[in-house]
């Protein structure tokens, strides 16, 4: 039963954290680190209709300790991951995505929830106020101010 | 780009409002914006399989918290199927095994129907979609095993699966992670977790899609 689970969020959320973390192979170490502490804190979800607000919320946590983890060790301004993932694409592009991804960085994490979820993920508002218990208004209010943010930033970087 | 905000009216653009467009002048930012974000999400691989396999592996020698959630996990389940649905589908009967019986449509290779089993066609209208699975109670739901194909109706996906006889749940696997109900079944059930679930049975008599 919990492998239906696995699969089902998995299919649904990997892109959600791969922008959050902003590296494919770290978000995919996140994403099976929140399937097993989800699995050991079953208990402490109580309403089993709420599960997937539950475990979202476990995996938002795990992306951003990811990130923050990577930015330490590894600082984005140098980090090359992009590029070794994306070696059949053009320079412009991997440039692109150095910078947006650096650019995330910036944001603070609760703008990067909703705006990767938003222009990353491609949910619809609905659907992202559902998950962040967050309502419509000040939801469009933080994407509005974290796309800003990300184009005056990109303006100086791209 | 700009140094200033885009105006209220792009931003609407911006956020995939229905009948929105952008400001005159700020067309070519939020245009540049967009092709931007849409190459930074094109730019993820669909992920490696085998996590479900990893995590698994993983849990094996795991116990979680008992109470909860566990408890409902092990505790037997009772399917809720509305009477009225039950009803219409029986009356309905007669109909669609004829129906799903009589439009050739592809059997998942190397399975072969053997006395007591049923073709089922499924079938979904998605014409976005790049790939569409199926996943349900009658394959462990593994979202990788049949893979419906484009049939001669623009954006509609079919497989026909001998199955035998029983009540199954299922969903579709579009494009490998969006994973939906049937919006042709006569009867969904909520699967425990805040999502439904399509029902299918399979009777003596054919096919009840309830």
């Amino acid at each position: 039963m919990y492998r239906v689970l696995v699969q089902r969020y998995h299919g649904e959320f990997w892109r959600y954290a791969a922008g959050l973390v902003g590296d494919q192979d770290v978000a995919e170490d996140a994403l099976q680190e929140a399937f097993i502490r989800a699995f050991q804190s079953l208990h402490t979800c109580r309403d089993p209709d709420r599960f997937k607000h539950w475990f979202f919320r476990i995996l938002t946590n795990q992306c951003h300790n990811a990130r923050a983890r990577r930015r330490r060790e590894e600082p984005l301004d140098h980090h090359d991951a992009p590029a070794r993932e994306q070696a059949d694409r053009s320079l412009y592009e991997n440039e692109l995505r150095h910078a947006i991804d650096h650019a995330l960085g910036e944001l603070t994490p609760e703008q990067r929830e909703a705006f990767i979820m938003k222009h990353v993920d491609g949910r619809s508002y609905e659907e992202i106020s559902s998950l962040l218990g967050t309502g419509m208004d000040a939801l469009k209010m933080r994407v509005y101010r974290a796309r800003e943010a990300l184009r005056r930033i990109l303006d100086g970087n791209v | 780009m700009t140094k200033h905000d885009l105006s209220s009216e792009t931003q609407r653009f911006l956020d995939g409002e229905p009948g929105a467009g952008p400001r005159s002048g700020e067309r070519d930012a939020a245009v540049r914006f967009l092709d931007a974000m849409d190459t930074y999400a094109r730019g993820f691989r669909e992920p490696r399989g085998g996590l479900d396999d990893r995590v698994m592996a993983r849990l094996r020698h795991m116990r979680p918290g008992r109470g909860g959630l566990w408890g409902w996990l092990v505790a037997p389940q009772a399917v809720r199927v509305r009477p009225i649905v039950l009803a219409l589908a029986a009356a309905a009967l007669v109909l669609v095994v004829s129906q799903r019986l009589t439009v050739p449509a592809p059997v998942v290779p190397g399975v072969a129907p053997t006395p007591g089993m049923v073709l089922v066609r499924f079938e979904l209208l998605a014409p976005e979609a790049r790939t569409v699975a199926l996943a349900g109670s009658f394959n462990s739901w593994s979202s990788e095993a049949i893979v419906l194909v484009p049939g001669s109706t623009p954006g509609l996906w079919t497989v026909t699966l001998p199955l035998a006889l029983g009540s199954y749940e299922y969903l579709f696997v579009v494009d490998g992670q969006r994973w939906i109900a049937d919006p042709g079944a006569h009867a969904q059930v909520e699967d425990g977790f805040g999502q439904m679930n399509s029902v299918i049975v399979v009777g003596p008599r054919g096919i009840v899609r309830s």
